[in-house]
């Protein structure tokens, strides 16, 4: 990310400290459908957020990166393995929690979790006392005793985290985790998620297609659409190139804008009021003077606090909403 | 992550979360001790679906048929033991056991339990959290087919060696107990036959379909009306054969069309196989099949190497969703 430049060639990428990279990974399906374009990413440690909306192709890279798929062309490495050499290797160091429903009813989720962690390669004694613990750390507790049929959907959410959590991973990938959840339960699921990747040291991918709700908790962002990369990058320079001044004027809107856009200011409106990206100090002056030189009368400015998803939106030059945005708006 | 644990520690109160669970924090433990290898994770969990095709690891309710039907084929070891010890003959042979009753209960065991390791993890989709793990996807099958073959050995030889117990403590002398024993060990040998057979194509068409009802008719439904499918082919073969020239004096002899007859049920074919090994015993009707039963055999090779390779097919695609 910090190295992969978002639009570059597709090249060899060697980033340092990269959980999974990818160079030029394509995947086309037998029937001609391309899931993956040539896709050259790298993924920091940390939390990261991996945006795209359905169909963008983030299964499919789910599955190169498990070694469950071979790609059409291309390499990718999850942890230093190549994945479709040592796909074994490293599904035994990744932790995969699924998009959809993937629990038996008829079992306690200890029992469930400690198979899981059988099948994860634990020996029968430390699955069983892995699973306990993972159910502690999903903050389950005498429930874990009780048949997963009868939990709610943000307690089954945890036993999925906690199967994904038992074999002691060193890169955790979840799939939607906060699928199905009401806000409550999506806060809790991403507070875990958060304490996950800060306290336990564990290396995180989130996919989502919501990019505003997994955003807060993310340390990097990459954004993919039709299998291609739209923008890889820290959320730390996300949000430094992502300062706006919110400017409401009474009236005469259009008028600033222009006048604006002859002080080489490119403003866009943004329901009654204008957006003006920061360049620096210069662009309140600019701001200052246009508004006094049109005298309209001034109602608000303000810095705003920038969501990640507008600058999709800026960036997207295509005169299209990309599906991303389709998919964000709300 | 020291002052969390020490107040989870001691007071148990952790922080209440939004879903109503309360978070605990007693630090996370990094797993530096052995780790399995593929062979050994087919084995937990062949060894694990053995358990569940008796119930094992799930509620009560999930017991009841298994144990019932283990019940119910040892029934007649048990019986056979106690009449011995009043002084009667063994009654139950080891080869052909008790036919129609172990044919029944078989199917009722294979069609109940066989979805109970498969459909479950289709309708539940679980399937992705295995090919997510250090696995190929063709070992899930294998393990499955494992346990249930596993499975359906205890429940054709557990039997067997029951009637075998309760025979040799009441014959007396070396000879007579070689002699059971020299009867038994064929019997064990075809229960490994029907073991690999029912599993495979119990397991076969039970994954095929992810709803554990329809699962079990299915299965049901295929070795049920498949068998009454072979009687009533026999009958009818058997009733044209003695209607048709005989030399007096001699018994009718079998037609083609009874020897074909037999090919459509796994239990005849069993049961062909059995007689054209040299079983001697009355089983399934199956008429004395000669020189034919390298037929018999090879239509059950055929059919439960297909069923095995349907079962692979079945998983070969690690789908995720």
């Amino acid at each position: 990310m910090r190295a992969s430049p978002p639009a570059g060639p597709a090249g060899p990428v060697s980033v340092p400290g990269a959980v999974i990279e990818a160079a030029a990974l394509t995947k086309v399906y037998p029937g001609g459908v391309t899931a993956l374009a040539g896709l050259t990413v790298a993924f920091p440690p940390g939390v990261t957020g991996l945006i795209g909306a359905n169909g963008a192709g983030k299964s499919t890279l789910i599955k190169v990166l498990l070694g469950l798929l071979e790609p059409t062309q291309g390499m990718a490495k999850v942890l230093g393995y190549d994945c479709v050499k040592d796909g074994m290797r490293i599904r035994q160091l990744v932790g995969y929690m699924p998009e959809h429903d993937c629990l038996p009813a008829d079992i306690t989720a200890t029992e469930f979790v400690t198979h899981m962690g059988r099948m994860s390669g634990l020996p029968a004694t430390a699955a069983r006392e892995r699973a306990a613990e993972a159910l502690r750390h999903v903050g389950l507790h005498e429930e874990r005793y009780r048949q997963i049929g009868t939990y709610s959907t943000g307690m089954k959410q945890r036993v999925k985290l906690a199967q994904a959590l038992v074999g002691d991973p060193r890169l955790l990938l979840l799939d939607e985790p906060t699928n199905g959840l009401d806000p409550a339960g999506r806060n809790a699921m991403l507070e875990l998620i958060e304490r996950i990747g800060a306290e336990f040291g564990i290396p995180i991918v989130v996919a989502s297609h919501l990019l505003g709700e997994i955003e807060r908790i993310c340390d990097s962002l990459v954004a993919i659409e039709a299998g291609k990369l739209l923008r890889a990058d820290t959320m730390d320079s996300f949000t430094r190139a992502s300062q706006t001044l919110l400017i409401e004027v009474e009236e005469g809107a259009d008028a600033l804008r222009q006048e604006l856009a002859r002080r080489g200011l490119h403003a866009r409106p943004y329901q009654r009021a204008l957006l003006v990206p920061i360049a620096g100090e210069d662009t309140y002056d600019a701001v200052r003077d246009a508004v006094a030189a049109l005298g309209v009368p001034l109602s608000r400015l303000e810095q705003r606090r920038h969501q990640v998803e507008e600058i999709f939106r800026d960036e997207d030059n295509t005169g299209q909403p990309s599906q991303l945005e389709a998919a964000d708006a709300y | 992550m020291p002052t969390e644990s020490i107040s989870a520690q001691t007071s148990g109160a952790g922080r209440p979360s939004a879903a109503g669970g309360v978070i605990h924090d007693l630090g996370y433990q990094r797993y530096d001790g052995p780790r399995l290898g593929r062979s050994q994770i087919v084995a937990a969990l062949a060894w694990h679906s053995f358990r569940s095709a008796f119930g094992f690891g799930r509620g009560a309710r999930a017991k009841i048929v298994p144990v019932i039907a283990l019940i119910a084929i040892c029934l007649p070891a048990i019986i056979n033991a106690f009449a011995m010890s009043k002084g009667q003959a063994r009654i139950v042979d080891y080869d052909t056991y008790t036919p129609v009753l172990r044919d029944l209960i078989m199917t009722v065991f294979v069609a109940v339990q066989a979805p109970e390791l498969v459909s479950r993890d289709l309708r539940n989709r679980v399937l992705p959290l295995y090919f997510s793990r250090p696995i190929k996807p063709g070992d899930y099958p294998l393990a499955k087919y494992l346990g249930f073959t596993a499975a359906c050995l205890v429940m054709l030889e557990v039997p067997l060696l029951l009637l075998y117990a309760g025979s040799v403590v009441n014959v007396h002398g070396g000879s007579a107990v070689w002699a059971q024993t020299r009867a038994l060990i064929p019997g064990l040998l075809l229960g490994v036959m029907w073991a690999v057979s029912l599993a495979a194509i119990s397991l076969f068409l039970a994954s095929l379909n992810g709803r554990r009802g329809l699962a079990t008719g299915a299965v049901a439904i295929v070795l049920l009306l498949s068998y009454t499918l072979a009687e009533i082919l026999l009958q009818v073969e058997t009733q044209s054969a003695i209607d048709g020239p005989t030399v007096p004096g001699a018994p009718p002899p079998v037609s083609i069309g009874q020897k074909v007859a037999g090919l459509f049920s796994p239990y005849t074919l069993f049961d062909g196989v059995r007689r054209w090994l040299g079983g001697t015993n009355l089983g399934d009707n199956v008429p004395k099949v000669g020189a034919f039963g390298a037929v018999y055999a090879l239509v059950l090779i055929v059919i439960v190497g297909l069923c095995l390779y349907g079962l692979a097919a079945r998983y070969r695609k690690a789908r995720l969703s």
